[in-house]
């Protein structure tokens, strides 16, 4: 052993040399170190660690109030939360987790890293614009906050009309402000992607070279665009009726509340697919990389993000089954919440096949992307139990629909979330984390969320409704084991925060491509200059252009 | 670059500024226009909303909606519809101008239209005061309700009053944000570094009247003479 290795292992630094950084420029984590160079900075990359940083708070937040809501579901008498503290906590934890986490998670934080990245530009279109973004996403999140340190609200995340326009008497309006405001933060942030992708890409990179992360982003850019300016207005009238008395959808000032359903699940469905899209590129780009196997059926999964995102435009009707909509409707609806099975199950497949018979490496971003197929496939298939309209009568608002949406929203999105940071965080910080930390987190996720959400599936079955802080007794054994479930799942969000910041001063120095992954991300050094790359790329090849094996026999594996 | 001005008498140099993350001047000149479209498509749905909402209360109510209809300001809502094409007449006449390097008649046509903006806001602030008037505020708790039997109605009317404030909201914005360009396109060799803002801007402006003339039939028009 020598000595320099023996002095790195003392002061527990990196015993790697590192690369030659000769002519090199600085990297951007180390082009500036002032606080105004990361508040005032245009950058995509400080943008995105930016927005990492305060999502991860409010996800933290989230997760607290979910852990209250678990805790006080551990007695069925409401001994721990009263009705109404109850309300404000699922409230809390629903409006943080899907305003303020779900849906900028992925696009706000990777693909604003990534984008410009993968196809090769020096930064998204409008560098300025986005982080404007930024500033109006923690605007808006500043006023809903304002309404949880005054005394929190009770409407749940939905704000359904009348109650959030005439009966709550809790702070609504703050709150209304803060989600309209954060709204237009994500209509930014999608005209600056689909901007970039359609005039930023390098020379070469043609539409079907774009990797499918870009693509998903691509699709989930069109429905911020599209969906998000009608729950602006559904929010705008909100807060003009329980402000200014402009009744829209009380009956008592001459409204329709089934009016407020419309608008708001035009919206509220597609952003589903605005927190699912995301996630299915990020695992589009984990297996090939943990398989070293091309895509199965590149373009069948590009073609199946633009339908997703297409078809979900016209199943905001099935939210709505049991308030009265005529049964031609209800009908209507029904049939095409099954088509969106159809390019869910595409997307499946496809990663399927990409692993079958691949070298699988099972490192941390790969067993978060097997947990999230494993998951995605059971949350999608009851899905389709909720969009039988028989069915739905009897399942509709119980715990069947909180495990549903669960096992999509924390099954695939948070899974998908964290195998993605465990994936490009070497690209972000330049750092490796502790492997043996993060597989161990991963299999604790996973269990820790089973455990916590499959009971809920058979809680709804037997009929236990939602939003709820009391319950019969002989549910008590079942919702106990949720809440149980919920304490592994604590653990396995608490290990990731601190080893992968340890990792930022302590962990092994990361090369430019750990993984032998393709495309253009891992073409540029860890973590890249701040123009992303020292000599501009230019793209010969088709993407996921791993190595093709061959097998003993000399052909090509099937 | 396109420097089709250069020859005139007033013509000062047009073109764009490149910025650092760009290739080329066409590729940051088609992200600018891309850009407004896009912001254009979702503006078009905070409206499309609403005007939805408002004609399918036309089908399914049509009488309520007639006694209210009868109570707007039909020849204020059609003198601002012309008052507004006027304004994108002269905004296209500025986008001309500074096409061809003519700074001081884009400078003019540029304030023109923000007159006619700000005319229209007078005409719509009449039209409330009117509307007040007649106790058509069904939101004023100290005013009875005009047409207090017909619920329905009250819904229209309430429709209205957020759709056309939304709209004046978007106008008053767009004279602030014209203004604004107006005072930096006025310096010299505005038009050889941002010529293309003006471009983008007009659409922006078109695009506010767009949304009036598809507002004036929808709440107006419609159904008015049978």
């Amino acid at each position: 052993m020598t000595a320099g290795s023996i002095d790195a292992g003392l002061s527990g630094r990196d015993p790697h040399t590192p690369e030659s950084t000769l002519d090199r420029p600085r990297d951007y984590l180390h082009a500036q170190s002032t606080l105004r160079s990361w508040f005032l900075t245009t950058d995509h990359k400080r943008i995105a660690i930016l927005y990492l940083t305060s999502i991860t708070l409010f996800f933290i937040i989230g997760a607290v109030a979910a852990g209250v809501v678990r805790l006080a579901l551990v007695v069925p008498n409401g001994a721990i939360l009263n009705n109404d503290n109850y309300n404000k906590a699922f409230t809390l934890h629903g409006v943080v987790m899907v305003w303020f986490f779900l849906i900028p998670s992925i696009p706000a934080t990777f693909g604003n890293f990534l984008i410009p990245l993968m196809i090769g530009a020096k930064d998204l279109a409008f560098p300025k614009l986005n982080l404007t973004s930024w500033y109006i996403f923690m605007a808006g999140a500043l006023f809903t906050m304002i309404s949880v340190v005054l005394g929190g609200i009770d409407t749940g995340w939905t704000f359904y009309a009348p109650l959030s326009t005439a009966f709550s008497n809790t702070w609504v309006l703050p709150a209304l402000i803060g989600v309209t405001i954060v709204g237009f933060s994500s209509i930014l942030t999608g005209l600056n992607f689909v901007v970039t992708i359609h005039t930023m890409r390098a020379p070469g990179m043609t539409w079907f070279r774009l990797p499918i992360f870009v693509w998903t982003h691509y699709a989930t850019s069109l429905i911020f665009l599209l969906a998000t300016p009608v729950i602006t207005v559904a929010l705008i009238l909100l807060v003009a009726e329980r402000a200014f008395h402009v009744g829209v959808f009380d009956p008592a000032y001459g409204g329709d509340p089934v009016l407020f359903q419309h608008l708001f699940w035009f919206y509220s469905h597609p952003a589903v697919y605005i927190m699912v899209l995301p996630g299915m590129g990020v695992i589009s780009e984990i297996v090939p990389a943990f398989a070293q196997k091309k895509l199965f059926g590149y373009k069948f999964v590009a073609y199946a993000a633009i339908g997703l995102a297409s078809v979900t435009f016209f199943v905001w009707g099935h939210h709505m089954f049991v308030n009265g909509q005529s049964d031609l409707a209800s009908l209507v609806f029904s049939g095409l919440s099954f088509a969106v099975a159809v390019p869910s199950a595409v997307k499946v497949y496809n990663w399927t096949a990409t692993i079958h018979k691949g070298s699988l490496r099972l490192d941390t971003p790969m067993l978060y992307a097997m947990g999230y197929i494993g998951l995605f496939v059971l949350g999608g298939l009851t899905g389709l139990f909720l969009a039988t309209l028989a069915i739905n009568q009897h399942i509709h608002a119980t715990y069947f629909v909180v495990a549903h949406f669960h096992y999509i929203m924390v099954g695939g999105t948070v899974l998908a979330f964290l195998g993605g940071l465990h994936f490009w965080w070497p690209k972000f910080t330049g750092r490796m984390y502790n492997e043996s930390w993060g597989r161990v987190s991963a299999l604790l996720i996973f269990i820790g969320f089973n455990v916590t959400f499959f009971p809920q599936f058979i809680l709804g079955y037997l009929g236990m409704p939602r939003r709820y802080a009391t319950y019969p007794a002989e549910f008590q054994l079942l919702n106990v084991l949720s809440s149980a479930g919920a304490t592994i799942l604590a653990a396995g969000y608490i290990f990731p925060m601190l080893y992968l910041v340890y990792s930022i001063w302590w962990g092994r120095r990361a090369p430019g491509n750990p993984w032998q992954a393709k495309g253009l991300e891992w073409e540029t050094t860890s973590p890249p200059p701040t123009l992303n790359f020292i000599t501009p790329p230019k793209v010969p090849n088709q993407p996921y252009d791993y190595p093709i094996k061959v097998t003993e026999t000399g052909g090509t594996p099937a | 670059m396109n420097s089709r001005g250069a020859a005139h008498h007033d013509g000062a140099k047009v073109g764009i500024e490149l910025a650092h993350h760009f290739e080329t001047v066409e590729q940051q000149r088609y992200a600018a226009t891309l850009g407004i479209w896009a912001w254009l498509l979702t503006e078009l749905l905070l409206f499309a909303a609403l005007f939805l909402t408002a004609l399918i209360l036309r089908v399914t109510h049509p009488e309520a909606v007639k006694l209210a209809t009868g109570h707007l300001k039909f020849w204020i809502g059609a003198v601002n519809t012309v008052v507004l094409i006027c304004s994108s007449l002269t905004m296209s006449a500025a986008i001309e101008f500074s096409r061809m390097g003519w700074q001081r008649a884009m400078v003019r046509a540029m304030l023109a239209t923000a007159g006619l903006g700000t005319l229209f806001l007078l005409l719509k602030g009449y039209e409330y005061y009117a509307d007040y008037e007649e106790h058509m505020m069904p939101f004023l708790s100290r005013r009875p309700y005009e047409l207090h039997e017909s619920p329905a109605s009250r819904l229209f009317v309430n429709l209205y009053y957020v759709a056309t404030s939304l709209h004046a909201l978007h106008l008053f914005t767009g004279i602030g944000l014209l203004l604004g360009m107006t005072w930096m396109a006025a310096k010299a060799g505005f038009l050889a570094r941002h010529q293309n803002w003006i471009e983008v801007y007009g659409l922006y402006w078109h695009f506010i009247d767009l949304v009036w003339i598809l507002a004036f039939p929808i709440l107006y028009v419609v159904n008015r003479g049978a």
